[in-house]
């Protein structure tokens, strides 16, 4: 019986890099920094492309899709093209916004009501069971009409709706954390709960933190687009997508197709874009789930 | 064991109960046969038609007159003391005759006899005085905070008293359906009992009303006898059309111009303007009681107002913007007999707007474009209602016609809190019906400076005061309308673009619709446009011509 | 199953506590939205007149607030809303010149309809396609239906239904263009078939977001119990993936899928306010967005109550369901 001789090929062998599109790892990376990438260039559309296509042009009103206007133009003569790409960053950047200091209060009430634990955090999980007791939706209008209504009430409005989720998971973590042996240990050996917090908690909550802050994102995307499309958020000078799709509707059995049908489209791909660049991220870096 | 089979069947059950009890409370709620034929058309006859109008807001009031039920036009369900015939001319309805007196503040009617409500009991004065009463009191929408007492002076006759004289009262009259005392409560508003041509068989809010021709009427009975009024949004109601299902339908004139089979288009000039209100005054830090600023020192200067009104391009606003179905617009009255011809400009004449502007001061300093004078810049702000699309395109083209002149206009489309509180300082795109003088009366006299929505432009001529006060106090609507053309423009001066330009009329927009070839719905109204309200006015002479 | 081994003590206790958790949920969700409707600086009197702002002078808007008490401070209204509601009095919407319980009350059925279709359409599809999808793992039928679901549960809804609308009743003009029974026609002479044509498309609309979520967490469910131990022990003895899906399968993925479908009722009611703008369908989604608009306070702080009862309903049922369905716990209690 021969044994198989192993020994050529291991002198052939040569620790290869993780970081190429071979394996799954290198692939999900290509994929998060693509997302990054198509995502960049939309919220900074305005800037590359500029205004000139929102100039309104009576005289080109209700034009189909063709070369000159790829998406049409709408009832006034605007390019819908660039009225669409506008719209989309600043919805963009009203969900980035919004969504971000929301993450960021759900990190800091999370982190609270964990740390604190008692009464505190009772109290906290009670506020946030009455807030899950209504439908988002309903909650999200009532809180803008609270605030005002308009562009200044559906911005605070989306910011203070959308913390519950990730509060409760970051609480969850911290909680779990908090109880196990290291942390015990590291308490015991005299490092005070600040630096047991940065050393030991944060790196713990940081992937999560990053995962849930980018598929938040989505959500404040959609729920603004929701708002405004009711008529209920920003003012329709403001070129958002939520208008630009509520002003479709007047013009459907008129068969002007192109004003609803693209601008969804857009929009579906941004937060498809988002969803799958908080989905990479994940399999990137969240320590449970993560190839690297 | 009989646990895994109940498990496994849970869901399926679980859907299948959801189902049938899904059906249950279904078929509770509905019975036999459908109404139509299997293709969705509603076949109609000279009896029945059904109408898509923009009723929304009062669709959801209900249809009690004491809170506003009249629409410009015939309160269905009840009757008017005057109302307006075909030529839209005002003639008596209930009342048989009437009289004012020489100091013009007591209305004496005398109502006709044998008139019944719907319900059998007869009409009487005491039933007017009641009407009047209520409605002044009911915090509704209909303002008749200048009558001062009613007194019945037997079962058939009334005075009305007023505060102070005023012949825009006589619309009043014309509008305000008189309800029954014995039969008016908190409900009445859905099931309104009246003396009218029509009788109310079905509301669904929000979706539609059904109402059908009282046969107790004492006026010529309407030949069609079933009406279905649906309340649906525009697009909606455009395919409601296209689908045979409507043959009166209200469209937007942005969809007048398409085309269904069987219908025509019907445009109908309205009593409805738009135009762009200035602020009036500079902004000296003065406020209104609500806190809210006063005055824009832009269009304070009359020279800006009156270039802006040379420049725009009305008829290009109406072939644009209302695909054609509207008319420029010089006055807040264009089309109404008491407007003034000699008001009329010629516009979109961009050089005169510079020439103006040259004289009054204003130069380019900087070559950006605008304007300036004494350092202030040459730009405002255009405010409009954020779902009003007509409004946003009359804004918008409006500022691109005054960018070649030098002057940079934002255009802004707000709620109507933020208007409400930014109308004395910005210039907002108004819309508003002027059939009735007391409205040209509340935009531009100056006591109607109190911080609301009347003359939110804060302005004032105490030669157009005096004119508008002439014009309330005559006897009869023939002398005030020599009053109120002077108030426009007197060879000196007056609120038109010749005087002082207090606002930049653009369009009157016609009403569009498209009405089926089988409904004669009578003639287009005359050549004197006198009166333009609604469509409904001469309701009980449509006619059905097809078999 | 015999009853007398059933636990309704337990049952019976349970309800109590979820009782008095309803109360304090209730009474905190109105004193929450009371004060946040009162904060809002809008104006309802400007609502209320609308269009009619020309004809309406001063002295007549002074009045309309007062018929309406808007002149109160806050604490007062609240305290007047609090005294009328124990009474069952929610109060007078501006907007419908209507008591808020009629107005709920005439547009909850419905919206209930809507949703109740909805609902059994997201679980049937959801259900079937988790399973499917979860079956055949790494096959194109699972990456097609997880791409239809990762694509639909980030789709606007709203979006989706102005989609729909285009096709089905612009286009091709078989579903009705909006609203829930057909023009003209007197209520009592609806039939079935006609609202069910009404309700087709929106709730097509609504259930397709539920669609995606109960597909993918069908599917992961029943991947985790296709490379389970006694999955495998099946096999082993010979049972096909058909049999190892009905006889064990499906038990199991009930309990999520269930606890899911209740949750998502929430989830329902937040896409009918959508749904309803988009097709024109009177009911209480619609309302929301009408007494948001016109600063109807009564009656959105009814409709804001009347949701976390709707909700808190939903969760109840899930629990209840838990309760009997999960032999755990039920075998636990009685046991015990």
């Amino acid at each position: 019986m021969k044994l198989p001789n192993v020994l050529p090929a291991l002198q052939n062998f040569r620790p290869k890099s993780t970081l190429t599109l071979g394996n799954r790892r290198g692939q999900t990376l290509a994929i998060a920094i693509i997302s990054i990438l198509i995502l960049g260039i939309l919220l900074f559309s305005r800037q590359i492309i500029g205004s000139s296509g929102l100039e309104i042009a009576l005289p080109e009103r209700n034009l189909p899709p063709s070369l000159s206007h790829l998406f049409g133009t709408d009832w006034l003569g605007r390019d819908m093209l660039t009225r669409t790409l506008h719209g989309l960053s600043f919805s963009l950047w009203v969900g980035l916004l919004t969504a971000s200091i929301s993450a960021v209060i759900g990190l800091v009430v999370g982190i609270l009501s964990a740390t604190f634990g008692g009464k505190v955090d009772a109290f906290i999980i009670w506020i946030i069971d009455v807030f899950f007791s209504l439908p988002h939706l309903v909650l999200i209008i009532l809180v803008a009409f609270a605030a005002g209504g308009g562009t200044q009430g559906l911005i605070i409005s989306i910011t203070l709706t959308h913390w519950f989720n990730l509060a409760r998971l970051l609480r969850a973590e911290v909680l779990g954390i908090k109880s196990s042996e290291y942390i015990q240990v590291s308490s015991k050996l005299g490092h005070s709960p600040v630096w047991i917090a940065r050393h030991h908690m944060l790196p713990h909550l940081v992937p999560q933190f990053l995962v849930g802050l980018v598929l938040l994102f989505p959500h404040a995307i959609l729920h603004e687009a929701g708002l405004t499309f009711l008529g209920l958020g920003l003012s329709p000078e403001t070129p958002a997508i939520g208008i630009i799709l509520s002003e479709s509707m007047r013009y459907l059995s008129v068969g002007y197709w192109w004003l609803g049908i693209f601008p969804g489209i857009a929009l579906l791909m941004a937060v498809q874009t988002f969803d799958i660049l908080g989905a990479s991220l994940r399999t990137l870096i969240d320590p449970k789930t993560s190839q690297g | 064991m009989i646990f895994p089979k109940i498990k496994k069947l849970n869901i399926v059950f679980r859907h299948c109960l959801g189902g049938v009890l899904l059906l249950q409370s279904l078929t509770a709620c509905s019975s036999t046969s459908p109404n139509f034929t299997a293709a969705g058309a509603i076949s109609k006859s000279k009896d029945e038609i059904v109408v898509a109008l923009g009723w929304d807001d009062f669709d959801d009031r209900g249809f009690d007159p004491t809170l506003g039920w009249n629409y410009y036009g015939p309160p269905l369900f009840q009757s008017t003391l005057l109302r307006r015939n075909e030529k839209l001319e005002l003639v008596n309805d209930l009342a048989q005759s009437y009289s004012i007196s020489s100091d013009r503040k007591i209305w004496t009617f005398t109502i006709r006899q044998n008139v019944r409500f719907s319900d059998g009991q007869p009409l009487t004065a005491e039933d007017v005085a009641y009407t009047f009463n209520q409605t002044k009191q009911s915090g509704g929408l209909v303002d008749l905070t200048m009558l001062d007492k009613v007194v019945v002076k037997s079962q058939y006759k009334i005075e009305l008293h007023l505060k102070r004289p005023q012949i825009t009262f006589i619309n009043q009259t014309a509008s305000l359906g008189i309800v029954p005392k014995h039969a008016h409560n908190k409900d009445y508003f859905k099931k309104p009992i009246g003396s009218g041509p029509y009788r109310l068989v079905q509301w669904n809010r929000g979706q539609q009303l059904i109402i059908e021709a009282n046969p107790d009427y004492y006026g010529t009975p309407p030949a069609i006898k079933r009406l279905v009024f649906l309340f649906t949004q525009e697009d909606a109601t455009f395919a409601a059309a296209k689908a045979g299902r409507v043959q009166i339908a209200r469209i937007p004139s942005s969809l007048a111009v398409q085309q269904i089979a069987g219908m025509k288009l019907y445009a109908r000039s309205s009593d409805g303007h738009a135009g762009l209100m200035f602020p009036f005054v500079p902004n000296t830090g003065k406020k209104t009681p609500k806190g809210d600023p006063i005055g824009n020192n832009v269009t304070a200067d009359r020279a800006i107002r009156q270039a802006v009104n040379y420049a725009i391009n009305r008829q290009f606003l109406v072939d644009n913007i209302l695909e054609g179905y509207g008319s420029p617009a010089y006055t807040p009255v264009s089309g109404m007999s008491w407007e003034e011809p000699n008001a009329v400009i010629k516009d979109a004449n961009a050089n005169k707007a510079k020439q103006i502007l040259a004289a009054a001061g204003w130069r380019d300093r900087n070559s950006d474009g605008i304007l300036e004078k004494q350092g202030q810049k040459a730009e405002f702000s255009i405010l409009y209602p954020a779902q009003d699309t007509i409004r946003q395109g009359l804004a918008l083209a409006v500022a691109q016609m005054l960018k070649p002149i030098g002057i940079q206009a934002n255009v802004e489309g707000k709620s109507w809190k933020e208007i409400a509180t930014r109308m004395h300082s910005d210039a907002v795109v108004y819309v508003l019906g002027t059939y009735d003088p007391m409205v040209i009366y509340n935009l531009y006299h100056s006591s109607a400076r109190l911080g609301g929505w009347q003359n939110p432009g804060y302005y004032a001529n105490s030669a157009v005061d005096s004119m508008l006060d002439q014009g309330m106090a005559s006897a009869l609507e023939t002398e005030a309308s020599l009053f109120w053309k002077k108030a426009q423009w007197d060879n000196q001066t007056g609120i038109t673009t010749k005087g002082d330009a207090a606002s930049a009329w653009l369009v009157s927009p016609d009403q569009t619709y498209f009405v089926s070839t089988c409904l004669d719905i009578g003639k287009l109204q005359s050549q004197d446009r006198n009166y333009n309200g609604s469509i409904l006015a001469n309701i009980t002479a449509w006619k059905w011509t097809c078999n | 199953m015999q009853l007398t081994n059933y636990p309704w003590k337990f049952i019976w206790r349970f309800l109590l506590q979820k009782l008095l958790h309803l109360f304090l949920l209730l009474l905190a969700v109105s004193v929450l939205t009371f004060v946040l409707v009162s904060l809002s600086p809008v104006n309802p009197i400007d609502a209320y007149i609308g269009s009619d702002v020309m004809r309406v002078g001063a002295e007549q808007r002074a009045l309309i607030a007062q018929r309406w008490g808007l002149d109160q401070p806050m604490t007062t209204r609240f305290f007047l809303w609090l005294g009328q509601l124990l009474q069952g009095n929610l109060g007078t919407s501006i907007t419908y010149n209507q008591l808020v319980s009629e107005v709920i009350g005439d547009r909850f059925g419905a919206s209930l309809a809507l949703m109740a279709i909805a609902w059994l359409l997201s679980g049937f599809f959801g259900v079937i396609l988790g399973i499917l999808a979860g079956a055949k793992e790494g096959s194109l039928l699972d990456r097609i239906i997880r791409l239809y679901a990762y694509t639909l549960a980030s789709a606007p809804t709203f979006w989706i239904a102005l989609l729909l609308l285009t096709v089905f009743s612009v286009k091709l003009q078989v579903t009705p263009i909006c609203c829930a029974s057909p023009p003209g026609v007197l209520l009592q002479d609806v039939t079935i078939w006609q609202r069910l044509q009404h309700l087709i498309l929106p709730a097509l609309a609504l259930s397709l977001m539920g669609v995606a979520n109960i597909a993918l967490h069908t599917r992961e469910k029943l991947i985790e119990i296709l490379h389970s131990n006694y999955a495998l022990f099946a096999c082993a003895q010979g049972e096909t993936i058909t049999g190892i899906i009905w006889h064990h399968g499906l038990r199991n993925v009930a309990l999520p899928a269930i606890t899911l479908q209740f949750a998502s009722l929430s989830e329902l009611f937040g896409g009918s306010v959508l749904a309803e703008k988009v097709f024109d369908y009177p009911g209480l989604g619609n309302a929301t967005t009408q007494a948001a608009l016109r600063s109807d306070v009564p009656l959105l702080v009814g409709i804001v109550f009347f949701s976390a009862l709707f909700v808190f309903t939903g969760n109840l049922m899930a629990d209840l369901a838990y309760q009997v369905i999960d032999p755990r716990i039920r075998i636990g209690k009685s046991a015990s």
